[in-house]
Parts: C-alpha cells; sequence; structure tokens
C-alpha cells in the first residue's frame, strides 16, 4: 500500500525551486539600484560611501592583486578551520566516552571561550613565525574549536535512549554505539556549527591580518588602502572577503547534503 | 530446557526514603513455542520484568535464567531480539540497512537473513526507502523483521502496537501470530489490551501493581490459527471476561 508520502518525499518540483531563489535576489538588485542612485543624487563623496558601480569597477580593475591577497587570507581561514575543527571533533568525543573527561573540561572550555580571542592575535605573532600564515591560523582555530567542540559534543549525547538500548541488546561495542548510533545524530549539530564558523573563519583571519605579518593579504590590504585614502578599492578588498565567506558557507552547505542526505532539513518542504 | 525461567524475581528502584519495589516474588517458566504476554495496569511492572528478562535491567533478589544462563550471558550470545513501542529506525539507514544493523555487529557476512525477514514482514518492496517515508505500521513491521534477522530464540515485545491505530493494530496482530508460526521464536509480550493479550497468547500472565506481583496465569487454548472469526467466537468472549475479571479481582482485593 503506497502511502501518498512516497510521492511527496520525492518531488520538490521545479516550481518551488525558482519560488525559494527569486525573493532574495530582487531584494539584492533592488538594495543595489537604491544604493546607486542614492549616491549620484545626493552626490555622496567616496571616502563615505562609493557608489557600487565604482566599487565594482576597482574590483575587476585591480583583479589580480585582490584574488592574490584573497587566496592567502582564504588559506589562513582553512587551516585555522581545518585545525580548530579536528581539535574540537577529537575533544567532543572524548569528552562523550570518558565522563571525566567532561567533568574536567567543561569549565575550561567554558572559561576559555569568554577570553576576548582576538586579543590573542598579536601575541600569537610572537608565538610563532610572523612571517608565516600559521599565526593567523592559530587565532582562526582558538575562534572555530569553541562552538564546533560543544554542538558535537551535544549531539553525540543526545541520542533516544531506546537506540542505546537496543544496541545493548545485540551486545555492541562502544566504538559500534559511537560510530552507528552518535556520530550520525551528531552530524546535524557538528554542520550547524561549521557553517557559523566558516563565515566567522574568514573575518577573524583578516582581523588577525591587521595586527601585523605577510602583506599580501586581505586584511593588510584594506588596512593599506583606507589610510591611504582609496576608499573604494579598500571596498572591493571587503567584496573579496564577502565572496569567500560566501563560498565557505556554501561548500559547507553542499558538504552537508552530501555527507547527510537522510535529514529532516532536506526532505521536500511542502511534503507533509 | 524452558525458556525463561524465574524464581522468586524481585526489582527495587533506588535506595533509601526513595525506594520503589517494582516487582516482588516473580515465578514464571516460559517454554520453548509460547506466546506469552504480560498484562496489567500501568505501574504493574510488566516492563520492568521484560526489561529483566532482556537483561537491559538486573533483578535485585531470586534467580533468573534465559535458556538456562545469566541474562547477561544470554543477552551477549544474542539469544533474543527486542521490538519497543517506538520503533526505533535509524533515520540515516535504509530499511534494509536498518533490518541488516544486528548482523553487521554480529559480524554476519551473510545478509540473506535480512533480505528474507523483510519479506516475512511483507515489505520486500520497501527495502530501499527511508523510515520517515513509511508509516507507523510499516515502521514497526520493519522493527519486527530487524529483531528476528538473526533468529534468536525468544523475542521480547514492549507493547510494539501501543502507537498504532485500532485497525492497523488488528492487521498487526494479525502478522505477529503468522510470523510467530513461521519461525517458532517463542514470544513475550508487554501490553495493556486485553483483547490483544487474549487474541495473540498461548498463555496470558496477569500483573498487579505495588508491588508488581503475578496475580493469575490464564490458558487461553484458542487454538490456531487465529483470524478475524477468532474475534468473534464464544470461546474468545469468554477468555477476554476472564481476564478482564482477573483484572477487576485484583483491584478489589489489593
Amino acid at each position: 500500500m503506497a502511502d501518498q508520502r512516497f510521492v511527496d518525499a520525492f518531488s520538490p518540483g521545479p516550481r518551488y525551486r525558482v519560488k525559494s531563489w527569486l525573493p532574495p535576489i530582487i531584494a539584492f538588485l533592488a538594495v543595489i539600484a537604491v544604493w546607486e542612485t542614492a549616491i549620484r543624487v545626493f552626490d555622496v563623496q567616496a571616502f563615505v560611501l562609493p557608489a557600487p558601480s565604482v566599487i565594482v569597477s576597482r574590483f575587476f580593475e585591480t583583479s589580480d592583486v585582490i584574488w592574490s591577497a584573497g587566496l592567502a587570507t582564504l588559506l589562513e581561514a582553512l587551516g585555522g578551520l581545518v585545525l580548530g575543527t579536528s581539535l574540537a571533533v577529537l575533544v567532543a568525543t572524548m569528552t562523550v566516552r570518558w565522563i571525566p573527561v567532561r567533568e574536567g573540561l567543561m569549565p575550561f572550555a567554558i572559561a576559555a571561550n569568554s577570553v576576548p580571542i582576538i586579543a590573542l592575535a598579536p601575541i600569537a605573532n610572537g608565538m610563532f613565525s610572523i612571517t608565516s600564515p600559521v599565526p593567523k591560523m592559530v587565532v582562526v582555530g582558538v575562534v572555530v574549536f569553541f562552538p564546533v567542540m560543544i554542538n558535537t559534543a551535544r549531539g553525540l549525547l543526545e541520542v533516544d535512549p531506546d537506540e542505546l538500548e537496543l544496541m545493548r541488546s545485540y551486545a555492541a561495542t562502544q566504538g559500534e554505539v559511537m560510530w552507528k548510533i552518535r556520530v550520525p545524530h551528531a552530524l546535524p549539530f557538528f554542520f550547524s556549527a561549521l557553517k557559523v564558523v566558516s563565515v566567522l573563519s574568514i573575518v577573524f583571519a583578516i582581523v588577525a591580518e591587521y595586527f601585523g605579518g605577510p602583506q599580501d593579504v586581505l586584511g593588510q590590504y584594506i588596512l593599506t588602502k583606507a589610510n591611504l585614502f582609496v576608499y573604494p578599492d579598500a571596498w572591493a578588498g571587503i567584496l573579496v572577503a564577502s565572496i569567500l565567506g560566501i563560498a565557505l558557507y556554501g561548500v559547507v552547505l553542499v558538504m552537508e547534503r552530501l555527507v547527510m542526505p537522510w535529514h529532516v532539513s532536506f526532505r521536500a518542504a511542502d511534503a507533509s | 530446557m524452558s525458556v525463561v525461567s524465574a524464581r522468586g524475581v524481585g526489582k527495587v528502584f533506588g535506595r533509601g526514603e526513595d525506594q520503589v519495589e517494582a516487582l516482588r516474588g516473580i515465578d514464571l517458566t516460559i517454554e520453548p513455542g509460547e506466546f506469552i504476554s504480560l498484562i496489567g495496569p500501568s505501574g504493574c511492572g510488566k516492563s520492568t520484568l521484560l526489561r529483566l528478562i532482556g537483561d537491559l535491567t538486573t533483578p535485585t533478589s531470586g534467580e533468573l535464567l534465559i535458556n538456562g544462563k545469566q541474562p547477561a550471558t544470554a543477552r551477549t550470545d544474542r539469544d533474543y531480539g527486542i521490538v519497543f513501542q517506538k520503533a526505533t529506525l535509524l533515520d540515516w539507514r535504509t530499511v534494509q540497512k536498518n533490518v541488516e544493523l544486528p548482523l553487521e555487529i554480529m559480524g554476519v557476512e551473510d545478509r540473506t537473513g535480512a533480505t528474507r525477514m523483510l519479506d516475512l514482514v511483507q515489505l520486500g518492496d520497501f527495502a530501499g526507502l527511508y523510515p520517515w517515508q513509511l508509516s507507523g505500521g510499516m515502521q514497526q513491521r520493519v522493527a519486527i523483521a530487524r529483531a528476528l534477522t538473526f533468529n534468536p530464540s525468544l523475542l521480547l515485545m514492549d507493547e510494539p502496537f501501543g502507537a498504532l491505530d485500532e485497525m492497523t493494530r488488528e492487521q498487526m496482530q494479525q502478522e505477529v501470530l503468522r510470523i510467530w508460526t513461521e519461525t517458532g521464536t517463542t514470544v513475550v509480550f508487554v501490553t495493556h489490551s486485553i483483547p490483544e493479550a487474549v487474541f495473540l497468547s498461548t498463555r496470558v500472565v496477569v500483573l498487579s501493581p505495588r508491588p508488581g506481583r503475578i496475580s493469575g496465569l490464564i490458558e487461553v487454548g484458542l487454538g490456531h490459527p487465529r483470524d478475524e472469526d477468532t474475534r468473534e467466537s464464544a470461546d474468545y468472549y469468554d477468555k477476554v471476561t476472564e481476564v478482564r475479571e482477573a483484572l477487576r479481582h485484583q483491584e478489589n482485593g489489593g
């Protein structure tokens, strides 16, 4: 007996997709149009706010420089993401497997989170070679660590007790419970955290760059251009940073879909 | 050898002031091939008794043997399969993969058992779907298939149809009887529905609360196979009445 739900679950329908993409695109274009018009009508100076058309033309004219700076910044952000995320997953797993680890570490994890992380940037420059991207990766890694660790630990622990009893009835090992039950439960939590920190990683890499280090990076580029009053160029740098942030977020979204296609958030929105 | 043998089994939860006696002096023997229902009002310890048999909790007194072994040994020997009120299927696995889960854990390379059980519960065509694409009754049939893939000698069912509507429920009862006949598995079935207990069982164990103890053992003796006509027979009504009176009697007595 075929349930109506089988049919619904597999037919999101092209109309639905167009409908969901259209409003943000219209809103975006509207904002740009209002911005451009306002700058021209009120004759706003470039150091206050340049027109979108000016920013975009500088974006293309300086593309060699800003994209090479962007790539360097992206590398720092990615390094920090990998560093912070791996450490976070490792610690989260340990806190679930060994309760003493959880009780011993959690207060420190919470305390560490209240540290103004960006204040570490100049210190990280001293701790590691300032000419290398490592100090920036460390700052990003610290930013990334906490939300990923807390969320992953929560997901690993938030398991239906019946599922644990089922595994017990099969005489499953702790490792099997971890891989077959806890990890799949933690994935949605992990990816929510990863979506947030993927964008943060670019932001914090740029802020860390303001505290010195290699010059061919986005933070230094924006800082230098702003100091020289070349604001359209600084804005073009910011545009690159935004594109990188959005791209990274997009990559995480795609990964999420590939890793957990079964998740409730990907079932057809109009199926009920 | 008896599948379940309980002598003076008791279970106390908590300690000191907060102590709750869930079960006291349970004597029960279940022979291979029986279909036993545990029935009683809420708080009578019927689920606790089931969980003791499955070694999901341990008795505080008495002796309990499963297939002549300690419950913990029977569990690690994978002597029983269990079905809960919720289907407890894993969302990220297809129906087929859900049914294969116990085989995976037990290191069984041959997965034909899973396919055979899916056919037995008549869900062979749905193997590739995900649990959330199935109705509640179908999900519970998957859970039954999963509990039987490794051919356990005992099937434990804890109010498995409690969340289903009446129509689906009667279909499922018929289904479970068919599976029981085809597999020869001993079944211990927890329910609070009198007609369900009578329709399914060879024997009904009536439990009374505070503390949980056995207040009646009723041989159903309706013969097999049972079908829709059984539900309308006079013998069936008599047995339903007998169980109902056993349950009512304990209220007055206790």
